[in-house]
């Protein structure tokens, strides 16, 4: 057979309903993946999305009485579902072989670690007793557990151990195929590490292929060369584990990357808004459409297919993943003074997608602020082209909607008038577009000054911006760029004149709209503190050439061009 | 394991079911003297028909003198507990006999009714428990469940009447009391095991029944929960025969607290017996013990409960050390706790 040759594993459109329950509850709901001979895929998702339940319906370990299996498994080329109990069990553990959720209740309490890790044998291999003894002691020994430890029950080991015994279990039998059920929850980061290296050494040494079941993003990054995320029982993306890490393409991977504390060391944590949905969508709609910040109309009403989008890369999103907002390519601008040219941005090229937070660090000088004004149309460029959402930016219809691209200048004294009331400044956008009548314009003003922390009495309303102080001023301007309720908001050194706690909080009511709303931002800034906090990519200008970009959390920790690694040194240097 | 750790735990132990039984023994002390009455009210009549010798003023305190009831609660108390120590439990004030001899005699009858009906109930209910879990909500299972829900609910001293009525009474197939046919002479020993087990079958039958519901019931439950823990799941993922998975894996757990159980029953299983030798005339302690009460005789009164509770407390004492053996977990507890 061609199929065995290919694919140690093949799983097509497998699912585990488990209808004993009412509602029943489909847990794994059409699932395909392929499986190559010493491979590594992991699968994350959150708790509950059904990661547990593919790896038991894989084994078979459904029993009828719970749930059903439908689709295909075929390990070998052989199909597994449908087989008879009877049969099953000369693929268990002799070929595949599960090391299961640590806890106390996997391992039986009332019988010793020997025989529990020796039964395999005697029921595989038909081993005598001593025979058995002496494996039993090599596989504690493979797993780094001292071999006196058989004599003893599970309860007397402590969680780090027993996931050893779990992992010499899991190999007795020499299995081709490992499934491994979240090897190192609750497990403390030295025996983390430990469990890490060992099932990365074993699978080196023996062989096993592997599949990977975990939420801790460390562990995929570390073990699997491939990955898949999972969200109510379907796969949602598919690839290659570091581009999937470092570009996530669907918005539920997104919000898994940025709830981990691992991947970002320095970002603040954002969870996925909501709770996962029932896994039988009502509608038949995009499961996770009731938490994605980009849902559309489309999206409720049909379920997308897992289609390619890239070389090793599948997405299963009707707007074909994470949307880009904003693509700027070979943007070039040079001012030409009395007697010299001088090129502020050489052929910059940059990418901004729904819900990220882009900083833009560099020196005074490198030509920051002349790429925001060139990306937002107040200057032209000499060269290059402009696309919002897919769409060549020309003239100002991008900056002109509900919705649209917004800039606030870094100085707020020249971006408001003096003579205008802050009342007017703030509306004026609106009053541009025509929004609205007067009493809606008015509470939209309302709205925004509220989310800058400004007054909102008429006394302060009225009041003209010549008589308002540095940091009021700005704020007044932050309101105005935000009444528009952009997508893109383009900041340049906004906050520099704002006191910490104003621009905290400022910075906390932005990240929260980008995590509901999908709401994106280029910050530029010189300060790497606070890039460090807010941003998920980096791009790093220096002498009008972006000469470095990448995942906020590979910039910080791995900078490769020597001005970045500059620019951090003298950053991070002092804690000032 | 350090001496220590185990040791100080123990000595807790026993320091425990040392203060138990003091207390049993003081309460037993106390109890009869609460009861309304004294032992000379009613003294040598042979029944309630025939008519009661009421004592003088001056028989009673030579009584009261010659048994020691008149001396302060203080003094009776330490002489009892010196009686006691000496495995004097006294003399009894009805029978004229000491109370230990009387206690020995009775015993055994009730020893033999009561475990053979645990044995029996516990492997009756727990075997038909465990095919319960196994078939689960099909009709074994729901078969079963509803007999045993409707045997567990009926009082055993109805279910003793019944039975004594349709097996002895009605249809003659057994005797109606005692454990010996009276003045027998038997040809040889079989002959006369068969006597004693004919008159005890209805008793033990009554009393199995009643113990078998809850024994049932409890190896039903503990099984099923069993039946769902991680472990099994585990054993099952591992490839092993089902009968190793049922009985290595599964049984093992599930015997946990049927065990403890079969143990613990004891004392209400005592209870049951004093209602069954009532109903059967069955000659055990509990029959004795009735008499007792009736004839305000203070110091059998004492004797049984004193027994009865010992008896209570060795079984818990079994209890403890069987379930330390079955479940390894327990002596962990005990090093956490020393």
């Amino acid at each position: 057979m061609t199929v065995e040759n290919k694919y140690l594993l093949e799983i097509k459109n497998l699912a585990v309903t488990y209808d004993h329950v009412h509602p029943p509850v489909k847990a794994v709901d059409g699932v395909s993946l392929q499986l190559r001979k010493n491979e590594c895929l992991g699968i994350i998702g959150e708790s509950g999305c059904g990661k547990s339940s593919l790896a038991l319906g894989i084994t078979g370990l459904i029993k009828g009485d719970e749930g059903t299996v439908t689709g295909e498994i075929f390990y070998k080329g052989k199909n597994l579902v449908g087989l008879p109990e009877s049969k099953l069990k000369a693929y268990r553990w002799r070929e595949i072989a599960l090391v299961f959720q640590n806890s106390l209740e996997v391992l039986n309490p009332v019988l010793k670690i020997r025989e529990q890790v020796g039964e395999p044998l005697k029921t595989h291999y038909n081993l005598s007793p001593a025979e058995i003894d002496q494996r039993v002691v090599k596989l504690l020994e493979m797993v780094g557990l001292d071999p006196h430890w058989r004599h003893h029950y599970p309860h007397q080991l402590s969680g780090g151990m027993r996931q050893r015994v779990l992992v010499a279990m899991a190999l007795s039998c020499d299995p081709q195929l490992l499934i491994v059920d979240e090897p190192t929850t609750a497990l403390d980061p030295l025996s983390k590490n430990e469990i890490l290296r060992l099932l990365q050494s074993l699978q080196k040494k023996l062989g096993f292929t592997m599949l990977l079941i975990s939420h801790d993003l460390g562990v995929i990054k570390k073990l699997t060369s491939r990955v898949m995320t999972m969200y109510c029982g379907r796969i949602v993306e598919a690839g290659l584990t570091s581009e999937v890490l470092r570009n996530p393409m669907h918005c539920y991977t997104r919000g898994l990357l940025n709830s981990s504390p691992n991947l970002f060391k320095y970002k603040d944590l954002w969870g996925i808004a909501g709770e996962p949905a029932n896994a039988a969508a009502p509608n038949g709609g995009c499961a996770f459409y009731a938490r994605c910040c980009q849902n559309g109309e489309s999206c409720s009403t049909s379920r997308p297919l897992l289609k390619y989008v890239g070389l090793e890369r599948m997405v299963a999103c009707h707007k074909g993943g994470i949307e880009t907002f904003l693509r700027a390519e070979g943007i070039k601008k040079t001012y030409r003074l009395k007697n010299m040219n001088v090129e502020a941005v050489k052929e910059a090229c940059l990418e901004i997608k729904s819900g990220e937070v882009i900083a833009l660090v560099g020196e005074s000088g490198s030509g920051k602020s002349t790429l925001a004004h060139i990306l937002v149309g107040v200057l032209k460029a000499d060269a290059g082209q402009i696309f919002f959402k897919n769409k060549k930016v020309k003239g100002r219809w991008a900056t002109k909607m509900l919705g649209g691209m917004q800039i606030i200048f870094q100085d707020p004294f020249s971006a408001t008038s003096d003579r205008l009331r802050v009342r007017e400044v703030v509306r004026e956008p609106l009053d541009i577009i025509r929004w609205g009548g007067k009493k809606e314009r008015e509470a939209e003003v309302n709205r925004v000054l509220q989310m800058v922390q400004l007054p909102v009495d008429a006394d302060f309303l009225n009041r003209y911006c010549q008589a308002l102080s540095g940091g009021q001023r700005q704020r007044v301007a932050i309101a105005r760029s935000l009444i528009t309720r952009p997508k893109l908001l383009i900041a340049d050194e906004v906050t520099s004149m704002l006191d910490p706690s104003t621009q905290a909080n400022l910075l906390r009511e932005l990240k929260g709209l980008q995590n509901r709303n999908g709401f994106a931002m280029l910050y530029i800034t010189h300060d790497l503190h606070l890039a460090r906090k807010v941003a998920d990519k980096v791009y790093v200008m220096y002498q009008g050439d972006i000469v470095e970009e990448g995942v906020s959390f590979e910039i910080f920790e791995k900078p490769a061009h020597f001005y970045t690694k500059q620019l951090l040194q003298e950053s991070f240097r002092d804690l000032i | 394991m350090g001496g220590n750790a185990v040791g100080q735990p123990h000595r807790l132990r026993f320091l425990e079911y040392g203060l138990t039984i003091l207390i049993v023994i003081t309460l037993n002390f106390l109890l009869p003297r609460v009861i309304p009455g004294d032992p000379f009210l009613v003294i040598s009549s042979q029944s309630a028909a025939e008519e009661e010798i009421v004592l003088t003023a001056e028989q009673r305190e030579f009584f009261f003198d010659y048994y020691g009831l008149d001396k302060s609660i203080g003094e009776q108390y330490v002489a009892y507990l010196g009686g006691l120590l000496r495995g004097n439990l006294g003399f009894s004030l009805y029978y004229k006999e000491p109370v230990s001899r009387i206690i020995m005699r009775r015993l055994g009858w009730t020893a033999f009714m009561v475990v053979s009906s645990l044995v029996l109930s516990t492997i009756i209910g727990s075997v038909l428990g465990c095919i319960s879990a196994w078939h689960r909500d099909k009709w074994p299972d729901k078969f079963l469940f509803f007999k045993f829900i409707v045997l567990a609910e009926i009082p055993v001293f109805l279910l003793g009447l019944i039975i004594l009525f349709v097996f002895a009474a009605g249809l003659g197939l057994f005797p109606l009391a005692g454990a010996v046919t009276h003045f027998a002479r038997y040809k040889n020993c079989w002959e006369k095991i068969f006597d004693v087990l004919h008159h005890a079958c209805l008793p033990v039958l009554v009393l199995t029944i009643s113990r078998m519901g809850g024994m049932y019931l409890l190896s039903r439950n503990s099984m099923t929960t069993v039946l769902k823990k991680d472990y099994l799941r585990t054993a099952r993922a591992k490839g092993l025969p089902e009968r190793r998975v049922l009985y290595r894996h599964a049984l093992r757990n599930a015997l946990l607290p049927i065990v403890t159980r079969v143990f613990l029953s004891l004392g209400t299983l005592i209870g049951g017996a004093i209602l069954v030798e009532n109903v059967f005339a069955y000659p055990g302690l509990g029959l004795l013990m009735r008499e007792a009460v009736r004839l305000h005789d203070y110091h059998l009164i004492q004797g049984i409960f004193l027994v009865v509770t010992l008896l209570v407390l060795l079984a818990n004492f079994f209890a403890d050390l069987v379930y330390a053996k079955l479940d390894p977990r327990v002596n962990q507890t005990n090093m956490q706790g020393g």
